[in-house]
């Protein structure tokens, strides 16, 4: 796709241009040929706007931020011209730079935020030492720059002394992210890319940072290129959006244009397929295929193999930029029927008419499958016998749980990191022994006999409870191949099947869930899987024994965007087949929606070790009760672009120390209805079901009559910097 | 704070277990030297009797005592520090090693300080220049002088430059005729004599290049490295504060287990170089089956090393902030 | 690949026309009073009934001996054969390793054993074709005396080497998979011996022990003892990182036994570091062995280098020019089997590195994006 200079790019003021790509390239030399990982893009950044940058992982997206800084790591190789364009100077060829002249430029004209807080810093120094020697390199005021680091600091609700005198392990993810940006700032600069700066946060703190950047951005006039995954979470964050696909722009446009009248059908599939909180389920679909191999683009428009509408034109000819309006650019041929035709093309590719059960319809007087009663997990700085002096830290990871899972059942839950969701989900699975209180699966304890050991005594209870892991890499043994991994549970469990047997039924399971040909993949390492392959194996390992409860442990949040869908659907028709219930978890309120909605399952939210609230998708995602499940529906992004993003319904946003749980309510220090009541008494699960749907809420504003409403209002104040901090 | 603590009482658990140790081995393997001593100078001694108390006197072990009263009789002579009498050179042991244990030190800690300096200094060039010659050629001496035994580069050195050159002396550990004392011409006999002997034991650099170099090319793909060039650091801070110091902080444990072998290998080197320190008379105890004195000497040597061990470990909180407890979950 | 169709839309797929029902396979209910039960409650109705469905297929076409036979030669000889064979320091080390093994086998048969007066005293090397490595100052056969030494140090390598690596690997996992008291008792254990200093430890047990220490394999294992806590130790700290993985929790979850996650699971993430030390250790055990036979504090019988090196001391090889062979001749030989263990070290990793393993493989399309990881050899080679 190399675009000339169309007519929508020359009518644009060159007044007001930044930063400008013209037919920029990054190429790598690999053994099986040259790789193209930015395949001669134009792009121009505005001054002083906000541009989102949405590509999957493997489009060139973080070529693209590295290629504006002329920092493409090596062998890589930039062509092309980037061009910078001063407020009040002549523009600077980015690419022609010196070697001195291009430190200068970098940091202090334009800086970067990497995707990976956790590793950004020395481990070695504190906070400060990277403030002061980046301020010395440029040889800018120490003293003046260090001001400027506690403004910054305290702009982003960090506490600036403390920060400064910390070691980088001693902070959290969310504040190492947010010092990051504050380092990326310190000298003034005029544009700002950030490369998936929020990727491995949670939602909360996310949407947080969002809505600082805004704050921010209009203080200091910063132009920022936002690049992404994560289509809703930018789309009211940026003025203009542009869509990467497999190394090229697909579609560039304001953002509006873009998110209400898509032009390019790889952005209306995108925004299908990304789960969110409002779009009807039915409208939620995968993007079939994936995506290319930068060593073999496909011929013509490189997204026609994905297409529903490509013709023998797209195969052909690669399309050149169409205006598709004001300012919007599409690369695609059909553009302009493209708005009807996909829909139509999209909708009669699969049907999905699934007749699922409501949490409704379950009789509440079915037997669960799995009972949680009072579930207690402590965990502690372990004694170790000989000359221990150390005094023991006990964290309550799970505080008081009790949940009944049914067959065909799901849970999710979700809440944010450390509130103790994978530990309960563990817990309830058998993996890990909880300190108080009773699990039970059928009636029987699954504890029982089993003493002191760290497994089940009963061994049929052991089968039938199964995990599936987040991290695909890390899940199946990087040393077998498919076959010995799948083999293993079928030889502990189908002691009868002879070997034949067996590898006709890995391959037949791996057939059915569409990896083929199964006899190719049956020999492969695990690292010879993309990410998608290796989860549905682990999916198929654990289905292999027929269990009647799994624990997926965020099994999509590791995946592309686009295969996240699909990888539920598999796991919902797997269900079907094999009547498993689920028990999930996630840090992501519209996967939760998706998966729960679309079995008639029940979301649960977690806060601290506490389930805060616990009803049917419906009624957690649009009458939610409890202020954390609505803070956590705020942290959401959503693809409509009026909603205020501004308004954090919460008072601090880093959570609390959990050595030093607060007291009664443990959502008091955050809430913003919190009153006095709220800090010596603990609210109980209250039934709040109706003919809507089932909904327990653990917040005494669910009581109409309650002493709450009486009580003294805990002082509303703006988000102040953490009392308490949580390190990692 | 607690884990200094909690490894100090490890310190002293491991002198506690060596001491015990010894005790067991003198007093209870079969053909242990308590009996030897015994059945050896017994017959000469015209009462027998007294053949227990000198083994009482020599080891601090009484033949005749019940086992636990003999072993807390033993415990006690040695928190006094009373490591029993040498036969062979009829001198208190304690008094021996006290005058040896300032040689081996000396010589030690030089070894250990010359061979990581200049292996780390090896191993970071390389990794700067990394697929150079100067690469492929430091891999190729690392290699080989990895493959040589330090008591092998000791007896090759003492040949060429002790005797064919006769640059170094060719034993003892002091100039002959100089006052002993903090005066210039001693001291530079002492580190003349120290010389050969600290040099055979530069074939650890070998390894420690090697190990630095794997360390350096592993952080030069760090994201923070990665940042810090975009900040527009100096060259030097990179390599200084960035590289250098992540690269050598995990090697702390790899020296921390060549102190034992260093001193462990004192005992060859002080015997090819007839330097007396703890190793030297461990030998000649051997050789004389003087066990009051080679028992002496294995306690002292491996209390030296628990000390030098214990000082890495406390200091090695200071240079790493991350350092600290570990975790022990059980499962 | 369609993976969220159902599967009764596909007319072209295998398992068109069963209905939704066929393919629930029996539930666990049928058979919750134990495991052995259940798996015959499988079997009652596996293969035949849903012989369409892949969660109950059994085989139609059997796997001959044949393919299994050529499966296992893939697996254990052809693929790690055809990484080593390109790789230089494979070949030297294989070169290097077996001229010693040759000499310890057929060498031994082919040079006679020499004695005091076979020869005239302290000849040179190359003087004579009889005695081509010279004599010694009692007029003994250097060459003979070499290559009847190795055969007894090569079995005490190897018997240090493999206790060594046996005690370390099992401390180590042990320690640190089960975690707890078994954790803190044997890492106390661990710890204890890695603050003993080696040599003047074995030097000790050497004294005291003579009678049992007679014969190279036992004195092989006595050199271990001082040499498995290092290993034990860092073993420990790999075994903490991998039990956390995933994978391992996975199979705690299937039931699996602690042997096989142990055996199965966790020693092959681990083989590559046990290999490496396993030469490591072996190149430590003949240093070691050699420096006590050249103190005189061991017991000997047999020829051995280190009493060569000994006799050659004590005769004053340092300062007299007409023994300096007797001198480099057992020097040369630890030197060049200690290159021969550390080159082999260094490229056996690459076997056990699953990337390079597929590569060297027949599985079609070799679509790897990774580049290969930097071999972590040198990092191991600790002092």
């Amino acid at each position: 796709m190399t675009i000339s200079q169309s007519a929508a790019q020359a009518d644009r003021p060159n007044g007001d241009v930044i930063m400008e790509l013209d037919d920029t390239s990054v190429e790598f030399g690999m053994s099986r040929g040259r790789s193209r990982v930015l395949n001669g893009v134009d792009f121009e950044v505005s001054r002083d706007e906000i541009v989102g940058v949405i590509g999957e992982s493997g489009s060139g997206k973080s070529m693209f931020a590295s290629a504006m800084l002329d920092a493409v790591p090596e062998p890589g190789v930039t062509t092309g011209d980037v061009t910078y364009y001063p407020e009040d100077d002549d523009p600077v060829s980015v690419t022609d730079l010196s070697k001195e002249e291009l430190r200068r430029f970098r940091w202090e004209e334009v800086s970067m935020v990497f995707q990976g807080a956790m590793s950004s810093f020395n481990p070695v120094l504190k906070i400060r030492t990277h403030f002061v020697e980046t301020l010395s390199a440029h040889d800018y005021n120490v003293e003046r720059g260090l001001e400027r680091v506690r403004e910054l600091l305290e702009d982003l609700y960090l506490e600036p002394e403390r920060m400064l005198e910390s070691y980088p392990h001693e902070l959290s993810g969310g504040m190492k992210q947010r010092v990051l940006i504050a380092l990326s700032l310190v000298l003034d600069p005029e544009m700002l890319v950030m490369d998936e700066p929020t990727a491995a946060l949670d939602l909360l703190m996310q949407r947080s940072i969002i809505s600082l950047l805004h704050d921010i951005q209009d203080k200091h006039d910063l132009t920022i290129v936002f690049i992404t995954h994560d289509l809703p979470l930018v789309a009211n964050l940026a003025d203009r959006l542009a869509v990467l696909y497999a190394f090229e722009f697909a579609e560039v446009g304001p953002a509006d244009d873009i998110l209400e009248d898509p032009a390019h059908p790889y952005t209306r599939a995108l925004l299908n397929a990304t789960p969110n909180l409002s779009a009807p389920l039915e409208e939620m679909r995968p993007i079939e295929g994936e995506s290319p191999d930068p060593v073999n683009i496909p011929e013509g428009c490189s997204y026609h193999p994905r297409c529903p509408i490509a013709d023998e034109m797209c195969r052909s000819h690669d399309p050149d930029a169409y205006d598709a309006g004001a300012d919007h650019d599409v690369h695609c041929h059909h553009w302009e029927d493209s708005i009807e035709n996909i829909d139509n093309a999209l909708a009669s590719s699969g049907s999905m008419d699934r007749s699922r059960r409501t949490a409704a319809d379950r009789s509440a007087d079915e037997e669960p499958v799995v009972s949680l009663d009072d579930i207690e997990v402590e965990f502690g700085s372990e004694n170790d016998g000989l000359l221990d002096f150390g005094d023991s830290e006990i964290v309550t990871a799970v505080d008081g749980i009790s949940l009944d899972i049914y067959q065909n059942d799901v849970v999710v839950l979700v809440g944010e990191s450390g509130c103790g969701k994978t530990t309960l989900g563990k817990t309830a699975v058998g993996l890990q022994q909880p300190t108080d209180g009773t699990i039970e699966y059928k009636g029987r304890d699954i504890w029982e006999g089993s003493g002191n050991s760290s497994t089940l005594a009963d061994k049929e209870i052991r089968r039938a409870l199964q995990i599936v892991h987040q991290d695909p890499g890390s899940s199946l043994n990087s040393h077998h191949r498919v076959r010995t991994i799948l083999e293993t549970p079928l030889k502990r469990w189908h002691s009868d099947l002879d070997g034949n047997d067996r590898r006709e039924r890995i391959l037949g399971m791996l057939e059915y869930v569409g990896i083929s040909p199964p006899e190719d993949y049956i020999d492969r390492y695990p690292h010879q899987l993309s990410g998608g392959e290796k989860q549905r194996v682990a999916l198929i390992r654990a289905m292999l024994i027929n269990p009647d409860l799994i624990l997926a442990d965020e099994a999509v949040s590791a995946l592309d965007v686009s295969l996240r869908v699909s990888t539920m659907d598999l796991m919902i028709e797997l269900q079907d087949v094999f009547n498993t219930s689920y028990l999930a978890i996630s840090h992501d309120l519209s996967n939760a929606r998706y998966f729960a909605e679309k079995t008639g399952g029940r979301i649960g939210v977690m806060y601290l070790g506490e389930l805060v609230e616990i009803g049917s998708p419906e009624q957690i995602i649009h009458d939610p009760k409890h202020p954390y499940t609505q803070a956590l529906r705020w942290a959401t992004p959503e693809l409509d672009r009026d909603e205020d993003i501004d308004d954090n319904p919460m008072r601090t946003i880093d959570v609390p120390d959990q050595t030093n749980m607060p007291s009664g309510c443990r959502y008091h220090t955050r809430c913003p209805k919190a009153r006095e009541v709220c800090r010596t008494q603990k609210p109980e699960l209250i039934d709040r079901s109706d003919e809507d749907g089932v909904q327990h809420t653990a917040c005494f504003r669910a009581l109409e009559d309650h002493e709450y409403w009486d009580s003294e209002p805990i002082a509303e104040e703006p988000p102040a910097a953490e009392e308490t901090g949580s390190a990692d | 704070m607690d884990w200094k603590i909690r490894r100090f009482g490890q310190g002293l658990f491991t002198v506690w277990a060596v001491v015990s140790l010894t005790f067991f081995i003198t007093r209870m393997m079969p053909g242990n030297p308590v009996d030897a001593f015994v059945a050896q100078i017994g017959p000469e001694l015209e009462n027998p009797q007294e053949a227990y108390e000198l083994a009482e006197t020599y080891m601090n072990i009484n033949p005749e005592a019940p086992l636990h009263v003999a072993y807390r009789d033993y415990m006690i002579s040695m928190v006094q520090g009373d490591l029993g009498r040498s036969m062979s050179q009829n001198a208190e042991v304690t008094e021996l090693m006290a005058e040896a244990v300032p040689w081996t030190l000396f010589v030690m800690s030089w070894a250990i300080a010359i061979s990581f300096v200049v292996g780390i200094s090896l191993g970071a060039i390389m990794a700067y220049w990394e697929g150079s010659t100067f690469d492929t050629a430091v891999t190729g001496y690392a290699t080989t002088v990895t493959s040589i035994p330090f008591y092998v580069l000791a007896l090759l050195l003492l040949m060429v430059f002790g005797y064919q050159l006769g640059w170094f002396p060719t034993g003892g550990r002091q100039p002959s005729g100089v006052e002993a004392g903090f005066n210039l011409p001693f001291m530079l006999g002492m580190i003349h004599h120290a010389a050969l002997p600290v040099f055979s034991m530069l074939v650890a650099s070998g390894a420690a290049s090697l190990t630095m170099r794997g360390n350096s090319v592993r952080i030069l793909g760090e994201d923070y490295l990665r940042v810090a060039r975009l900040r527009g650091l100096a060259d030097r801070t990179i390599a200084v504060r960035y590289v250098a110091r992540n690269a050598i902080l995990p090697m702390y444990t790899g020296l921390m287990i060549a102190i034992g072998t260093m001193f462990g290998g004192a005992v060859v080197l002080e015997e090819i170089y007839t330097y007396r320190g703890m190793g030297y008379y461990m030998i000649q105890a051997v050789r004389m089956r003087d066990y009051p004195l080679m028992m002496g000497a294995f306690t002292v040597i491996t209390i030296a090393v628990v000390i030098a061990l214990l000082i890495a470990d406390l200091t090695y909180g200071k240079i790493d902030p991350r350092a600290g407890g570990e975790n022990r979950e059980a499962f | 690949m369609k993976p969220s169709e159902d599967p009764s839309d596909d007319a072209t797929d295998p398992r068109a026309g069963a209905s939704i029902d066929e393919f629930v396979p029996d539930r666990p209910d049928d058979a919750t009073d134990g495991a052995a039960d259940s798996a015959t409650a499988v079997r009652s109705d596996g293969g035949t009934v849903d012989a369409d469905s892949p969660f109950e297929t059994t085989a139609s076409v059997a796997e001959t001996r044949t393919d299994r036979v050529d499966r296992f030669f893939e697996e254990y000889i052809r693929t790690p054969w055809s990484i080593l064979r390109t790789d230089w320091r494979a070949l030297a080390a294989f070169a290097i390793l077996g001229t010693y093994i040759l000499i310890a086998t057929v060498g031994v048969y082919l040079i006679e054993p020499t004695e005091s007066a076979h020869g005239p005293q302290l000849l040179g090397v190359f003087e004579t074709w009889e005695f081509p490595l010279g004599t010694t100052s009692s007029g003994k056969d250097v060459l003979a005396l070499a290559v009847h030494s190795t055969p007894s140090i090569l079995v005490m390598m190897a018997s240090g080497a493999v206790f060594t690596v046996v005690i370390g690997s099992f401390f180590g996992v042990v320690a640190g998979y089960k975690g707890g008291m078994v954790d803190t008792v044997l890492s106390t254990i661990t710890d204890v011996f890695i603050n003993i200093p080696g040599l003047p430890l074995v030097i000790v047990l050497a004294m005291l022990l003579e009678e049992w220490i007679n014969n190279p394999v036992a004195l092989g294992v006595l050199l271990a003892v001082a040499a498995w806590a290092g290993l034990a130790r860092s073993i420990r700290s790999q075994v903490l990182t991998i039990r956390s993985e995933s994978f391992i929790e996975a199979a705690r979850a299937m039931d699996l036994p602690t042997r096989w996650i142990l055996l199965r699971e966790i020693i092959p993430h681990l083989l590559p570091y046990i290999v490496v030390n396993m030469m490591n250790a072996a190149r430590r055990v003949i240093f070691a062995a050699v420096a006590l036979y050249f103190l005189g504090v061991l017991p000997f019988s047999d020829a051995n280098w280190g009493v060569m090196l000994n006799n050659a001391y004590n005769a004053g090889a340092l300062y007299r020019t007409s023994a300096i062979h007797w001198l480099l001749v057992p020097m040369i030989a630890i030197t060049g089997i200690a290159i021969g263990l550390i080159l082999l070290a260094q490229s056996l990793d690459q076997v056990f590195n699953p990337r390079i393993r597929a590569r060297h493989q027949d599985l079609g399309d070799d679509d790897q994006i990774e580049p290969d990881s930097e071999t972590d050899t040198k990092d191991m080679m600790n002092v």
